[in-house]
């Protein structure tokens, strides 16, 4: 519930900030009513930046990949002797 | 594998920039250019800057909404 009106009263207050702004013209009318719409694309511009920039700095680790091939061998062994099915499927 | 994780990235990051910058040149900039210069070609009129992302936020949440009742029926069908 408290969460609802947390943004809610976000919601609200940028509302009441773009009327201020479209009352007293401090930026020609014609910006003003556009300012919405064009906050919501940039948003999600933002987003689809932030996902690439992550894609690109995606951390492999590829020592800690050969250990881990290592380790399933291990087990299977292990497994294998104690008379576990382990094959792939 | 990284490589074309990087490559993917670097296309997401590089499209979300130029869609950014085109949209930004379009509603803010434009209206202060006089109407007879050539950079107007480039541009769709004006209408199309609002038109173009409410009918594209209004097909994903049509999308949105197919999806969710497509996933509930299915559930609904399995359980009877």
């Amino acid at each position: 519930m408290k969460h609802i009106v947390k943004i809610l009263s976000l919601v609200i207050a940028i509302t009441a900030l773009w009327v201020g702004l479209l009352q007293t013209s401090i930026i020609p009318q014609s910006h003003t009513w556009l300012l919405p719409i064009y906050f919501v694309v940039s948003l999600g511009c933002y987003g689809l930046l932030m996902v690439g920039v992550g894609l690109m700095n995606f951390p492999t680790c590829p020592q800690e990949a050969l250990l881990l091939q290592k380790d399933i061998v291990e087990a299977k062994e292990y497994l294998k002797q104690r008379g576990v099915d382990v094959s792939t499927s | 594998m990284e490589l074309a994780d990087r490559a993917v990235g670097f296309l997401l990051s590089f499209i979300s920039l130029s869609i950014f910058t085109y949209y930004t040149f379009w509603v803010i900039i434009l209206p202060f250019v006089d109407d007879d210069h050539f950079v107007h070609k480039y541009f769709l009129p004006q209408e199309y800057a609002i038109l173009i992302p409410v009918s594209a936020g209004v097909a994903l949440i049509c999308l949105l909404c197919i999806f969710i009742g497509f996933v509930m029926l299915k559930s609904k069908k399995k359980k009877a």
